[in-house]
Parts: C-alpha cells; structure tokens; sequence
C-alpha cells in the first residue's frame, strides 16, 4: 500500500483522537511528526510518531510531510493553514476554519494558488448514516426535496471560557447543521430566520450567547428547512435528520453503543444515545481522514472543502444576524462583502 | 346517568361521524339532525327526525345541547342562536376566521351561561394526552423546545383552499393549539416561511402547500411547526416536548404492530391513512368530556378563548409569511 506522510499540528482533545484514528485506523497513513505548544510526549511516544515538538517547523519544515492535520485552536487555523500552504502541503482542518467569510477566502485562494488541497472537517459527510440518507435523496426516492430537518443536541453545556471565544452558538455548533443543510439537500442556503432563548444556564446569556436555537432555511430549490439545537440534551447527544420530499421520507435517527432494552412493571427502558461526538461519530471521523488521504493520493474528490466552510460560515453569521435583529435575512445581504455583516 | 338529548347541525363528514359516535355514547340521545344540503334517504337510521332547517334544532326546548358540524361561515351565528336559546354548544373549529366576530360570539356565549368547547379533538388523542402527562408531571423538566410534524395524506381540493382561510387557518390551527396543548403556555412571537412544492394551483389560489412556522412561548420555550398538505406516506402527525429533563416523543401510528423484515429492509405498513382513522379515540373522547362538562357543570376543557387564540396565532402566522417577518400575536 502507498503511505502518505502525515504532521499533525495541535494534540488537544480532537488532535489526539484524529492521531489515534490515522495511527490504528488508517493503514495508509505514517505519522511522521505532532507538533502542539503542551504536548504529551508520552502519549506520542506510544503510539510510535518519530517527531515530537513544541514547534511548528517540526511539520511545516519537514519535507518528506505530504499533509498536515490542523486540530490547533480555532483562532489559529487561518494562519497554519497558509503556513501549510507554502510550505506545499495538502491540509486537514478542524471547523471552523474561521469565524467569519474573509479569512476563509484568504485561505480557499491561497491553498489553490498553492495547488494543495484543502479539507474541512465536517465529519458528518462522513457519517455512513449520513451518506445513506443522501444516497437515497440522491436516487431520487424521496422525490423532490421539500423538507430538511436537523436536530442537533449535545449532551452537556459546553463550559463558559469556551462560550465567550467559540463565535457563539451559531458559529461553534450549528456551523454542522448548516453543512449538513447543504450536504442532505444538495443546495444552497438563500434566506435564514433565526430564533432562540437562554433557557439551559443563565451564564451562557450572562456571556452574551444563548443556548437553546431555532434557524428556518429557505433553499435555492424552494426546499424549507429547519434546524432546532439546544446546547444541553440531558439524555445523550441527539442527533437526528429527516429529508422529506414529493414521493417520501426518510431519516436517520440517533444511535446507541448498545441495544439493550429491559422491560419491567416501570416501562420499557432501551439505552440513550451516544454521550458525544467522539462516540457518535466514530466512524465518520476515521473515515473523513481516509477520504483526506485518498485525495492526496489522487484517487477521489476531497470530501468537504474551503467553499463549504465559506458556506456554512456564511448562514452561521446570517443566522446570528437574525437572531440579533429579529428578522429574516437573505445570505445575498451579508456575503458580497468579506467580514460586513458581522457584529460582536 | 341523566339523558342529554343532542341536536347536530350539518351532516357532512364530520357531522356524521360525531353523530355515529353519539349512537353508541350512554347518556346521550341524538334527537335531530338538521342540514340544507344532505341526503337524508339511506341515513341516519330511523327514530332520528331530519330536516333542512336549522330551526329544527335551535327551535326545539327538548334539546340541551348542539353539535356544530355545518360550514366554518356559519359557526359563529348557529352558536349565538344556540347560546341565546340556552343550548350547550360543542362546535368544530374555527369558531371563525374574523377574531373580532369571534369575540363577539364568546360574549353572547359568556351572558348566556351556557358550555362552549371548541372541535380541537388532537387535545383528547391518547398519545398527546400522555405527552402532555409526561410535561405535567415534570418528566422533561422546563420545556425547551417543541417540535410538531404535521403532514396531510393529501392536498385538498383548489376550491377548498380558496374558502378556507390558507394553510395557517385551516390546517395548522390544530398545530397552533397542539404546542399551546402541551406547553400550557401562550405564543407570543411567529414566524413562517411557505413554499409551493406540491400544487401549483395552490400557489395560484394564494396560499402555499409547505410550511415552517417557529413560535416563541411566553415561558421562553421554542416550537417548529413542519407542515405539508402531501406525504405520499400517509398522515405524519409526530410531536416531540423537549426540556431540561428530557423529551417525550410521539411517533406515527399505524393499524398494527408488524414488522416485515426481508432482504430488501426491515419495514411496517405505512402510518393510519388521515384524521379520520388517526384520530378515532380522540373524536369521541372530546364529546366525552363535552358531555361529562354538561352534566357536572364544569368548564370544557377546550374553550373559546383556545378556539380564539388558535385564530390569533394562524392569523399572525399569515401576517408573517406575507410579510416576511416575526410578528407578535395579538392578546386575546
């Protein structure tokens, strides 16, 4: 098999479970170097990387590194990736890739001037539920597509340190529903309303952020959707997606790690979902990084790339605006200008 | 158990399975049915007196109760009539389509001291009312969101969504009352978005066939309405009541508990054809409580202020979706 050299940059909670998956799940990808500013030298000595480093250039500089994996935080993603960029390396990074359209731009032009590729992490096309459903939407046995539905529940608040740098609700976490929109429907999103309400823990409203929201979609096919997310499922991570049309539905519903169910005189009591993304999407984030790796190769299309993220950037912050001034908001008023339309 | 003796206005479809359900009802005795336009030759059986005029049950002291069955533009006037002749009144929704005639037959109703409950029979279907449980005995916690999945077998006729008042008025009320059902709290702000995805001729008759309406609760929750006048499937009709605690779900029901499982999938029959067979419980439940509310002079538990409010609601949503933009419900 053909191996692909591999850097990751960033080894946090996200960076370590993508380095696991490429070391025990992705035969065809060597990882040569990680390189994150609190690394875990142990953690990486096991799993057998040659180059551990504070330091960037351990990856960047190294040029046997084919592609790297961008899994820093967020407000550095731009900036590694043009550094990835000119260092001529195809890269994989963590959404979002920015908080607003600009820098997005910035990075698409200068990954394609550069000739590299670019994948976003939008781990749910990824899914083998997800791409079932888009299959059969696809093939045309839903008919024409009149409805697009996501729920989109964490299990637990996210702590408030996160709240007040992520972007907001709109652009931390529904960032996924408006890819997903996009990716179910195969279309764009025209016009978005938002609304929403403090209704899980007052700190969250206290930094200026709400934890419990509402989008309406129009699509440019005419389809609506709709997207409920609230930052606090008590039962597990809900997750749930419908796609209805002129000749059918069809959806997928959330799944568990186990299928026990116990009857007894109390009820009928069957397990909660997943307790997060980590488990819930298992899957699908070992098979985005081997689609990643695929494209490197040469051999498929890369699976959600810098015209997603500027997408789904887009109705993020056209979500927000409506959900700040209270009325509908067409996407042609906020995206023509890079970073307008956004407020703090 | 006391005999009430029950007058029914307009034998349509409606008016007929309300009154078959009355045939098999203990304590109740249809006398007579009136309707202008009904063919009275093969039904209702013998005993029963028939007739075109509605003076038939207005007019005659023996009846203590009317049944309302006959078109929406004639609610209004057949239950004033009604409540000035002393009649307890349960009539299909919408009262009307106008909230102040509505307000005005609320007022004769209210000086007549006689019972009002209004047609919202989801309100008394087994599985609602036991989401509803679960929310009154705190099982989800404070609500947060409340999602609805409201969809139609099949588009009705051009001519019927010419005089019925738009999707809002004539379909989604049942929604509107539904999330204000299983909250027990009032809308406050709504916001719809349509499309014309099935019928054109829909679109041509002014309404649309596709709707997304969200709704802010006075208690902070949120609720999504998704509506379609056509799932080739059969009558969608899902709820969900999401809070702090939890949720409880209502999923489709359907005529049995089989699932088929071959090479091709793992299936059952499609969810209950339409109202009439999904709702079956609940259309005589409803006249169950409207009748025990007459013999134990209680209040309905469906009123005019719901019957009001519902109209309310569905008229800001057409405001909103003509307007483009949230529009805040008018107080009843």
């Amino acid at each position: 098999m053909n191996h692909t050299t591999v850097g990751v940059i960033g080894a946090g909670r996200i960076g370590r479970m993508h380095t696991e998956n490429l070391v025990h799940h992705i035969p065809d990808a060597e990882v040569k170097a990680v390189a994150s500013p609190h690394l875990d030298e142990g953690w990486a000595e096991e799993l057998g990387i040659p180059g551990r480093s504070i330091d960037n250039s351990a990856v960047f500089g190294d040029p046997e590194i084919e592609a790297v994996v961008i899994t820093a935080p967020s407000g550095l993603h731009c900036e590694l990736i043009l550094e990835a960029a000119a260092a001529g390396k195809h890269v994989f990074c963590e959404k979002p890739v920015a908080l607003e359209p600009g820098p997005i731009e910035d990075v698409l032009k200068a990954t394609q001037r550069a000739g590299v590729l670019l994948q976003v992490g939008f781990n749910r096309r990824s899914d083998p539920s997800l791409l079932d459903l888009v299959e059969t939407v696809r093939e045309g046995r839903v008919g024409d597509v009149h409805t697009v539905r996501v729920t989109n529940r964490d299990p637990k608040a996210p702590p408030i340190d996160f709240v007040k740098r992520s972007g907001g609700i709109f652009l931390d976490f529904l960032i996924h529903d408006f890819d997903t929109l996009r990716f179910l429907s195969g279309s764009e999103i025209v016009e978005v309303y938002a609304t929403g309400g403090v209704l899980i823990d007052p700190e969250i409203g206290a930094a200026g952020d709400i934890d419990t929201a509402m989008v309406t979609a129009r699509l440019a096919n005419g389809a609506l959707a709709v997207i409920d997310a609230s930052r606090q499922a008590v039962y597990g991570y809900d997750q749930r997606f419908e796609v209805f049309g002129s000749a059918g539905s069809v959806a997928v519903n959330n799944t568990t790690t186990s299928t026990r169910v116990v009857s007894t005189t109390g009820g009928v009591v069957g397990r909660t979902p997943h307790d997060g993304f980590v488990s819930r999407y298992r899957e699908a984030f070992i098979a985005e990084l081997s689609g990643f790796l695929a494209a490197v190769r040469g051999d498929s299309p890369i699976v959600a790339g810098a015209e997603d993220a500027l997408a789904a950037v887009r109705a993020a912050v056209a979500a927000r605006e409506s959900f700040n001034q209270n009325r509908p908001i067409r996407l042609a008023e906020t995206a023509p200008v890079a970073g307008e339309g956004t407020t703090a | 158990m006391r005999t009430i003796n029950v007058g029914v206005l307009g034998a349509g479809r409606i008016g007929r399975l309300h009154t078959e359900n009355l045939f098999r009802m203990p304590g109740v005795r249809v006398k007579s049915i009136a309707d202008p336009y009904a063919d009275f030759g093969a039904w209702p059986p013998e005993g029963i007196e028939t007739g075109i005029d509605p003076s038939l049950v207005l007019d005659d002291p023996d009846i203590e109760a009317i049944l309302i069955c006959s078109p929406t533009p004639t609610h209004a006037d057949f239950t004033e009539t009604a409540a000035a002749a002393g009649k307890h009144i349960f009539c299909e929704k919408p009262i009307d389509l106008d909230p102040e005639r509505i307000r005005r037959t609320l007022e004769v109703v209210d000086a007549a001291g006689v019972k009002l409950q209004v047609g919202f029979n989801r309100r008394f279907d087994p599985t609602f009312s036991r989401v509803r449980q679960a929310v009154i005995d705190g099982d989800v916690g404070d609500i947060h969101i409340v999602k609805i999945t409201s969809r139609d077998p099949e588009a009705p006729p051009v001519e019927y969504v010419q005089s019925s008042g738009g999707i809002f008025l004539d379909m989604t009320i049942h929604d509107f009352d539904m999330v204000r059902y299983l909250t027990g709290s009032e809308v406050e702000d709504v916001h719809a978005m349509g499309a014309v995805l099935i019928d054109p001729a829909i679109g041509d008759a002014g309404d649309v066939d596709t709707a997304v309406t969200t709704l802010k609760m006075a208690n902070g929750a949120l609720a999504v309405i998704e509506n379609s006048r056509q799932a080739v499937y059969g009558y969608d009709q899902r709820v969900e009541v999401f809070g702090s605690k939890g949720s409880a779900e209502a999923g489709n029901e359907t005529a049995n508990r089989v699932t088929l499982s071959n090479k091709d999938g793992v299936g059952s029959d499609t969810p209950l054809y339409f109202f009439l067979e999904r709702y079956q419980a609940s259309f005589v439940a409803e006249l169950e409580a409207f009748f025990a509310s007459v013999r134990d002079d209680r209040e309905p538990p469906v009123g005019g202020r719901d019957g009001l409010m519902s109209v309310l609601v569905g008229l800001a949503a057409a405001q909103s979706m003509a307007e483009n933009r949230p529009v805040k419900v008018e107080a009843s």
